[in-house]
């Protein structure tokens, strides 16, 4: 059981961000692409915040967050996109899908751990 | 309308009258070409290594054989096509007594006293693009980030950026990725050796574990992310929000592994940055040396260049959570 999934195609991204967060006292998993990521949160329905690029080979990012509410119908996940895109509409189109934050890259784990812990209730 | 940037580019100078070595300095120095000469017997050595050149002045009899640098032009041409010949001579400035054959392997004739009208064919050869100087700037901005945030406590030296006419390809790992704006469309390159990523991993200085260096994937994947990066920050500073694509044309881009050689089907020139990643307090690591290549081969209308305008709400720092 994980707290949080980190779902990025990038190995370089996904070793980053979760050797981080376990460094931080946090449990992750990881996924590598959208598709993969709905498989994982379906096996792991307790995972509390999911960190998401929005580039990625075979369902990207936007498109699996709006298929966690859709179809697998957990409204509760946090979902928090990490990704380089920086376009309003992608934005509009992610709070529609009912994201919580947007981080553009690189990763700064300082600057973002206090309220990743507050979202998964640690 | 933004200045347009002040690019050089590299010559390759096979001459072997040394009265005419000082007037060639002058006029590549007025030019903005940065000569390099090489020995005779070390010119087509050169030739395959790439040294990312954007042209070639030669001497009608080069390594003092009469004729010699005509046959040096054949040769040259069969193997780097791409690569105008400037050729000089000591008669006159025309194609008098050179072969159809050879007049094909040649972009422009000169003589050493008449130079200077050699300035209009670097135009036309050489430097028949220009770019703006916003995003000559914006590029090496973006591009120094990218890879400031993927190495550990080091150091990103880029240097002026130039006119590449070549079409080799450096090192054993290169990515390619597609550009799309308003006023162009092509591709960017980063090209580098495995051996100067290798390092990187094995001394701990990216965000990879040291052991996770024997495996070549991870190297790609680092290349990969690098190439993401710069990407997503060419997008957001340069192509307007809501841009849609109407244009479906493409064309196909050849990579021949033999001979390291990639076409992008024009003979359009390349915009050229070489990034070099340093470790000061280790000068035992070898440094990581990086080419980065721009191809604007399906489109390219630098006079709508635009870069997005941001408004202030929009601001938040990368790396800082924006929270709906």
């Amino acid at each position: 059981m994980a707290q949080i999934l980190v779902v990025d195609d990038s190995s370089t991204v996904r070793n980053e961000v979760g050797d981080f967060l376990k460094a931080s006292g946090l449990t992750v998993s990881f996924a590598i692409d959208g598709a993969d990521g709905l498989v994982k949160l379906k096996a792991d329905p307790a995972i509390k915040l999911i960190l998401c690029d929005v580039n990625m080979p075979n369902m990207d990012g936007l498109t699996m967050s709006e298929k966690v509410r859709s179809e697998l119908k957990n409204s509760a996940v946090n979902i928090i996109m990490l990704t380089t895109e920086n376009s309003p509409v992608m934005k509009e189109r992610g709070k529609a899908a009912g994201i919580k934050g947007w981080i553009v890259k690189p990763f700064k784990g300082d600057a973002v751990i206090a309220t990743f812990k507050k979202l998964v209730g640690a | 309308m933004d200045e347009d940037a002040k690019l050089m580019s590299k010559v390759l100078v096979l001459e072997s009258d040394p009265s005419c070595f000082d007037r060639l300095k002058v006029f590549c120095e007025k030019n903005d070409l940065s000569g390099l000469t090489v020995q005779p017997d070390n010119a087509m050595a050169v030739m395959r290594s790439n040294v990312d050149l954007g042209g070639i002045f030669l001497s009608e009899n080069y390594d003092s054989k009469v004729r010699g640098g005509l046959l040096m032009a054949r040769k040259i041409h069969t193997l780097r096509p791409e690569l105008p010949i400037f050729l000089r001579r000591d008669s006159s400035p025309t194609f008098d007594g050179i072969t159809e054959d050879e007049r094909m392997t040649l972009s422009a004739v000169f003589t050493i006293e008449d130079i200077d009208s050699l300035r209009p064919k670097l135009d036309e050869y050489i430097f028949s693009r220009s770019y703006p100087n916003d995003l000559v700037r914006g590029i090496a901005e973006i591009t120094v980030a990218a890879l400031a945030s993927q190495f550990k406590d080091l150091e990103v030296e880029v240097a002026a950026p130039y006119i590449v006419r070549d079409r080799l390809i450096y090192g054993e790992i290169f990515t390619l990725i597609p550009l799309e704006t308003g006023w162009c469309r092509g591709y960017m390159m980063m090209q580098t050796e495995e051996i100067g990523l290798l390092g990187l991993v094995k001394g701990d200085k990216t965000h990879m574990r040291p052991d996770e260096a024997f495996d070549f994937r991870n190297l790609n994947g680092l290349l990969g992310e690098i190439t993401n990066l710069v990407w997503g920050a060419f997008k957001n500073r340069y192509m307007a929000y809501g841009h849609q694509s109407t244009s479906a044309s493409q064309v196909p881009l050849v990579i021949n592994h033999l001979h390291r050689y990639i076409s992008f089907g024009s003979d359009n020139p390349q915009l050229c940055f070489k990034y070099t990643v340093v470790d000061k307090s280790n000068p035992a690591l070898v440094p990581l040396v990086m080419y980065q290549k721009f191809v604007f081969n399906l489109s390219w209308s630098p006079q709508d260049f635009a870069e997005n305008q941001t408004s202030v709400e929009d601001l938040v720092s990368s790396g800082e959570l924006d929270l709906f």
